[in-house]
């Protein structure tokens, strides 16, 4: 037997201690792994959205102006749209409604630009702008069970389903495209927009354009044409990404805790192996080597069961909620929770290590 | 050391306790390469720490030791000499519970440069010897007394030591499986010409040996 079989046997002597340490880490793992499906989930969906539509770059407010107001005038949108370099400008005004028991997302947009959302019709057709009329994605269209011709109540008002459409993005086709002033009014923000999706002339330079538009409303709007863009914009990635370090090294500190402690135990337990060990000639280092191992092996373990736990829990609470979020598990995630799960090994298990390979041989032969 | 003597010691010396305890009080003994020697004694007389100083388990406060070519009063490690020179033999065995009978035999081979299989074949070979080659794959939970402690004999044979200190090895077994080892150990003392020390409380069993010294309140008797 290889001493890495060795160090791998021993940790499942006390099965049931083994099985605890394990659960201990692995909550933190899942809980790594799942907020890092989320995290990553974002991105994907964010990189879809702004690949999915005609756009070549979205105008949003910079929040980081001293207006709070993240809503641009609508006026802007004609504004952008005679920039040198821009063939189109649209304006977008995004909010939600509950109907029937579902939080439903609004697009408004007005019903010529509707290429902008990359949205394909499938059924039916357009809305009129001057009508309460709207489209659903085709997943909104399933989970709410409508169809072309039916109705959906917004605000008190009746409004008639004219067509299904279909993006290819999970978030987009989970919501509904209205007229952009209909969707004003319900919200009393007559005259605002969100973003304004801006696509540029053939042979025009994309960061020419975007830079001129900011140039031209400067501290006021800023221009995303990529993740990385959205990501300086918006705080909220950076926030998510912030809460699932902190929830990281929490993890480390609670699992490493807990290492310890059930290493310590086994050290304890083990003194007059350690002992028969130390006169059977194996040096410090090895013993040292052997118990840190033994340490890895059960994080290693507790950090598969982690990732499953994590896949497992948080695609059920998405489904139970009934949220069209997008997750992303992928192998820098799952090199991230084995790796933290190594250094909670090497955390927790140095401490018992260095203790057992420091015991006097004779007093562990001693030992009762 | 050409003389013969597998095992020289001076004017050793151990105390425990911050000193208070004195357990070797100038011990001085010699023993020749091949012999087979029973050190007896009351129990606290320190005839286990004098098996342990030979050992290298424990170290001199004062005098010297020196012990197969090695001057065990110097303050290094010597676990390579424990691998290399010494098969020890404990009275409760003190085999690893998780590990089958091969597993445990082969403890001592690692990090002596075998590969796995050389390890299982030598093992296994050390069990045919103690006639338990058809228990390789049990764990010593499953063995009798006297099984475990021809197993624990294996272990100590595992890196063909030249010294095999033997402390209290029939201890704790009955008088039939206790004959049994003591047969195994003389024989192995007497075919392979291995220096045996054993530590032993029966005068019966000392009486096995060539020589029996007796120790006393840290001192050998004349």
């Amino acid at each position: 037997m290889s001493f890495i079989k060795l160090m791998a046997k021993n940790p499942f002597r006390n099965k049931a201690r083994l099985t605890l340490a394990v659960i201990g880490i692995a909550i933190g793992i899942a809980t790594i792994v799942a907020l890092g499906m989320v995290t990553e989930g974002l991105k994907v969906s964010l990189e879809e959205q702004l690949k999915a539509g005609g756009a070549d770059f979205v105008v949003m407010k910079n929040t980081s102006s001293e207006s709070s107001s993240y809503t641009i005038k609508d006026n802007r949108v004609d504004e952008i749209s005679k920039i040198n370099g821009i063939k189109q400008a649209a304006g977008i005004y995004t909010s939600s409604r509950m109907v029937d028991g579902n939080q439903l997302g609004l697009a408004g947009i007005n019903n010529k630009d509707l290429n902008m959302l990359g949205a394909k019709i499938t059924q039916g057709n357009t809305y009129a702008d001057d009508k309460n009329e709207l489209m659903l994605g085709k997943l909104a269209a399933e989970k709410m069970k409508k169809k072309v011709g039916d109705t959906v109540s917004l605000s008190g008002n009746e409004y008639k389903i004219t067509g299904i459409f279909e993006t290819g993005n999970k978030e987009l086709d989970a919501i509904a495209a209205l007229p952009l002033k209909k969707i004003q009014v319900m919200d009393e923000n007559e005259g605002k927009v969100h973003f304004i999706y801006v696509k540029i002339t053939s042979g025009a330079d994309l960061n020419t354009v975007s830079q001129s538009v900011q140039n031209a409303y400067p501290g006021e709007l800023t221009t995303i044409a990529s993740l990385e863009d959205y990501q300086r914009a918006n705080g909220g990635l950076e926030m998510v990404e912030t809460a699932s370090t902190a929830i990281s090294l929490l993890a480390i500190v609670i699992g490493g805790i807990g290492i310890i402690n059930t290493m310590i135990m086994s050290v304890f337990e083990r003194t007059r192996e350690i002992g028969v060990l130390k006169a059977v000639g194996w040096k410090s280092r090895r013993i040292l080597g052997m118990i840190l191992g033994e340490s890895i092996v059960l994080t290693l373990l507790a950090g598969i069961v982690g990732i499953v736990l994590g896949i497992i829990g948080i695609e059920a609470i998405i489904r139970l909620s009934d949220t069209a979020m997008v997750l992303s598990f992928t192998p820098s995630l799952a090199l991230k929770a084995l790796g933290i799960a190594v250094i909670v090994g090497i955390i927790g298990g140095i401490y018992p290590a260095i203790r057992a390979s420091r015991l006097p041989p004779t007093e562990a032969l001693r030992y009762e | 050391m050409n003389n013969g003597n597998v095992v020289e010691i001076k004017n050793l010396i151990k105390r425990y306790d911050n000193g208070r305890i004195k357990a070797l009080n100038g011990i001085d003994l010699e023993i020749r390469e091949g012999e087979f020697v029973s050190i007896i004694g009351p129990s606290g007389s320190g005839k286990s720490t004098l098996l342990n100083m030979i050992g290298a388990l424990d170290t001199a406060d004062e005098g010297s030791i020196q012990v197969a070519g090695n001057d065990l009063t110097l303050n290094k490690d010597l676990s390579d000499f424990r691998s290399q020179k010494i098969g020890f033999i404990f009275q409760l065995h003190n085999l690893i519970p998780n590990l089958s009978v091969l597993e445990n035999v082969t403890i001592p081979m690692y990090g002596n440069g075998y590969k796995s299989k050389q390890m299982t074949d030598r093992a296994l070979k050390l069990l045919e010897y103690v006639k338990l080659q058809d228990k390789s794959a049990r764990k010593p939970t499953e063995l009798s007394g006297g099984e475990r402690q021809r197993v624990a004999i294996a272990r100590a044979l595992a890196n063909s030591p030249s010294i095999i200190l033997a402390d209290e090895p029939t201890g704790s077994l009955d008088s039939k499986n206790g004959h049994m080892i003591l047969q195994r150990l003389k024989e192995l003392h007497e075919q392979e010409n291995v220096t045996l020390i054993m530590v032993t409380h029966d005068l019966k069993v000392a009486s096995l040996a060539d020589r029996t010294i007796e120790v006393l309140d840290g001192e050998i008797q004349a």
